[in-house]
């Protein structure tokens, strides 16, 4: 592999340099940002609105047919009780010509008839007040009406603490997927992020008519092990980029954000499914490295490979339409053909082993074909690079690949 | 023969069923300038290619130096491909320092003398600019200096006036005068018979994949009965005496 660190940091470095790197790399954790700061100040503004309305005063008028409004509370909130027999449509028009602000009646079946609020209209937030005061109203007169167990049985304030248990230990589902999903999200990222660069690496050579000059100073395979290599390390540079700020903002931020938050120590560790995780996305990862590089040395054009780009976004990402399947049909033949059939396999894979769906001889079965036809498509990819190279203007046949010797 | 440094031993090419080259045979001394000459399509550049092991050959031997080439046989070359091209999106110097890295030489030497040759063709000023920001004259004093960085033993050049504006003809015609001088071998594939004459030591004149006339320039053209290259050329390809008639 004669010049294998030159082509590494040849590739590395002009990428780095590049401003579409830094805009794909930073423009993410800046879209999410931006997300996050909306949410952020939404949600104050939120809070402000209703320190707000809650201070503001207003004068309003209760009708209780149904017996259940305690007057005192309704007077400590300045308000005031009609007569129960007093008729609704005088104090309706008062709410209409100004004179009072307010005005909420509560009929006498409440399970049949609906609570009435009226009021002055001050703005979209604010109209809120009169129906929060209804309700306010209505759970406040009632607290003490019935016995708390049964009163936090009938709102769903009861709390549920449920445990499950798996071959005998104590199961926490959710938390087992986190350390081996992070595969699949890494997996999806590198993909969505440098897919179409992997795809385009090796037509640049060809476009710029470089590629002889090249071949002749390097041997094909390293300059594809070359590029293979600076991807990986990019991808991974820009992994880091995209993630270490979301990690910081997510540390410093989830709670001004009311995200909840996952304390990364209680979280449980299953160095096996880790390890299948990890290798399911390395193979995979190589795999469509290589196949990306291939159809990108087998046609004259970045713009021609970019029609291909679709096609095996399909491929990988098309089974997530079947994501329901993996949890509750792990063992239906779909699932399974998905599962080993090496172009779409590593999302049903990844999945499934995060969800812990599939058992280690069916996912060492499934690795050993992902890294079989990774080894496969890297040769054909070698080959296509040293023949398609040359093939300036023209797309190179799948027979004229495997004809050549 | 200890002084051939190139060796073509029945030789064939063939791309599916059509044979470009047929059972060829010729070698090229050290230090010699040697000319392999064809009208398009005759095969010049697939010999070229085949030599380099860019294509494979589908029989015979091609040898440089005793063995067939690879990049880590060790041998200094400079190739001119008849498809040219660089790294259009990135810097003059850039570029330079990785061929020259490529080519053997250090980052630190490899950029010491891209700028100095820089110096040389006027293009100092222009080594942090991107090549395609370059005219097309610019870009190919750029190409040539990539080609003779390391001052190669072996310098092949496939049409190499080919686009060469008459200012980049001459530092080519320099630069190729400066390797002869130096003792370098210089293989000069083109159908310009005028820059043949001037500096080719032996030919080589191919037709149908085929030697049509092989040897010193003397010597093919007293087989010709002393005519010009052009006139053998013409006569050869059986060209401009039909076709003017026709017209």
């Amino acid at each position: 592999m004669y010049n294998l660190s030159t082509v590494i940091r040849f590739e590395v470095i002009r990428t780095l340099k590049k401003k579409t790197f830094w805009i794909m790399a930073l423009g993410f954790p800046l879209l999410i940002a931006a997300i996050g700061g909306i949410v952020y100040f939404s949600n104050q503004a939120t809070i402000e609105a209703e320190k707000d309305i809650e201070k503001q005063k207003f004068e309003f008028v209760v009708t209780d047919k149904s017996g259940l409004i305690n007057s005192q509370i309704v007077q400590s909130m300045t308000g005031t009780m009609s007569p129960p027999d007093a008729d609704p449509s005088t104090y309706i028009a008062d709410v209409k010509n100004g004179t009072l602000d307010g005005y909420i009646f509560y009929p006498e079946d409440l399970q049949r008839e609906s609570i009435q609020a009226y009021g002055a209209h001050v703005d979209i937030f604010t109209d809120g007040r009169y129906e929060g005061v209804a309700r306010t109203l209505l759970s406040a007169s009632t607290a003490n009406a019935a016995d708390p167990n049964i009163k936090a049985a009938l709102t769903g304030a009861a709390d549920i603490s449920f445990t499950a248990y798996r071959d005998g230990d104590e199961y926490q589902a959710i938390q087992q997927m986190i350390l081996p999903g992070i595969f699949l999200i890494l997996f999806y990222l590198l993909i969505a992020f440098f897919g179409n660069q992997m795809l385009t690496s090796s037509t640049e050579e060809k476009e710029n008519r470089v590629i002889e000059m090249l071949l002749t100073t390097i041997e094909a395979r390293t300059l594809i092990v070359g590029k293979i290599l600076s991807l990986i390390i990019l991808a991974f540079i820009q992994c880091l980029v995209v993630l270490a700020p979301i990690v910081v903002g997510y540390i410093l931020l989830h709670e001004r954000l009311q995200l909840p938050f996952v304390d990364l120590s209680t979280l449980p560790v299953d160095w096996g499914r880790i390890i299948i995780g990890f290798m399911i996305f390395s193979a995979s990862f190589l795999l469509f490295t290589g196949l990306l590089f291939a159809i990108g040395a087998a046609v004259p054009t970045a713009k021609e490979a970019n029609s291909f780009f679709g096609f095996v976004m399909v491929m990988i990402f098309g089974p997530l339409y079947a994501f329901t399947l993996f949890i509750s049909s792990p063992d239906s033949p779909i699932v399974r053909v998905l599962s080993l059939f090496p172009f779409t396999a590593p999302i049903p894979l990844m999945l499934r082993n995060a969800i812990g769906t599939i058992n280690y001889s069916e996912a060492l079965l499934s690795i050993g074909i992902l890294l079989v036809t990774a080894v496969i498509v890297m040769y054909i990819a070698v080959k296509v690079f040293r023949y398609g190279a040359l093939e300036y203007s023209r797309r190179l046949s799948i027979g004229e690949i495997f004809s050549r010797r | 023969m200890t002084n051939t440094i190139i060796s073509i031993d029945h030789f064939v090419m063939e791309f599916g069923s059509t044979r470009v080259i047929d059972n060829l045979t010729f070698s090229i001394k050290k230090g010699e300038t040697f000319g392999l000459l064809g009208s398009n399509g005759s095969g010049k550049t697939t010999i070229i290619r085949a030599l380099l092991g860019i294509y494979p050959a589908t029989s015979g031997t091609l040898h440089l130096d005793g063995k067939a080439y690879s990049v880590s046989s060790g041998i200094k070359l400079g190739y001119l491909p008849e498809e040219r091209g660089l790294y259009k999106k990135e810097k003059v110097i850039d570029v330079m320092t990785y061929f020259g890295s490529l080519k053997g030489m250090t980052s630190a030497s490899a950029r010491d003398w891209s700028m100095d040759y820089l110096q040389k063709v006027d293009l100092a000023q222009k080594a942090h600019t991107q090549i395609d920001k370059l005219s097309g004259g610019q870009q190919q004093k750029v190409q040539l200096g990539v080609t003779v960085m390391n001052d190669p033993d072996i310098l092949i050049l496939d049409e190499p006036t080919k686009g060469f504006d008459p200012v980049n003809r001459r530092l080519l015609m320099q630069i190729i005068e400066r390797h002869q001088k130096k003792g370098a071998t210089v293989v000069f594939v083109t159908h310009q018979m005028e820059e043949v004459e001037r500096l080719c030591d032996r030919i080589i004149l191919l037709k149908d994949g085929k030697a049509a006339a092989y040897g010193s320039l003397s010597s093919v053209k007293k087989q010709y009965d002393g005519k010009t290259l052009d006139d053998i050329f013409v006569q050869i390809y059986g060209g401009i005496e039909t076709e003017a008639s026709d017209v």
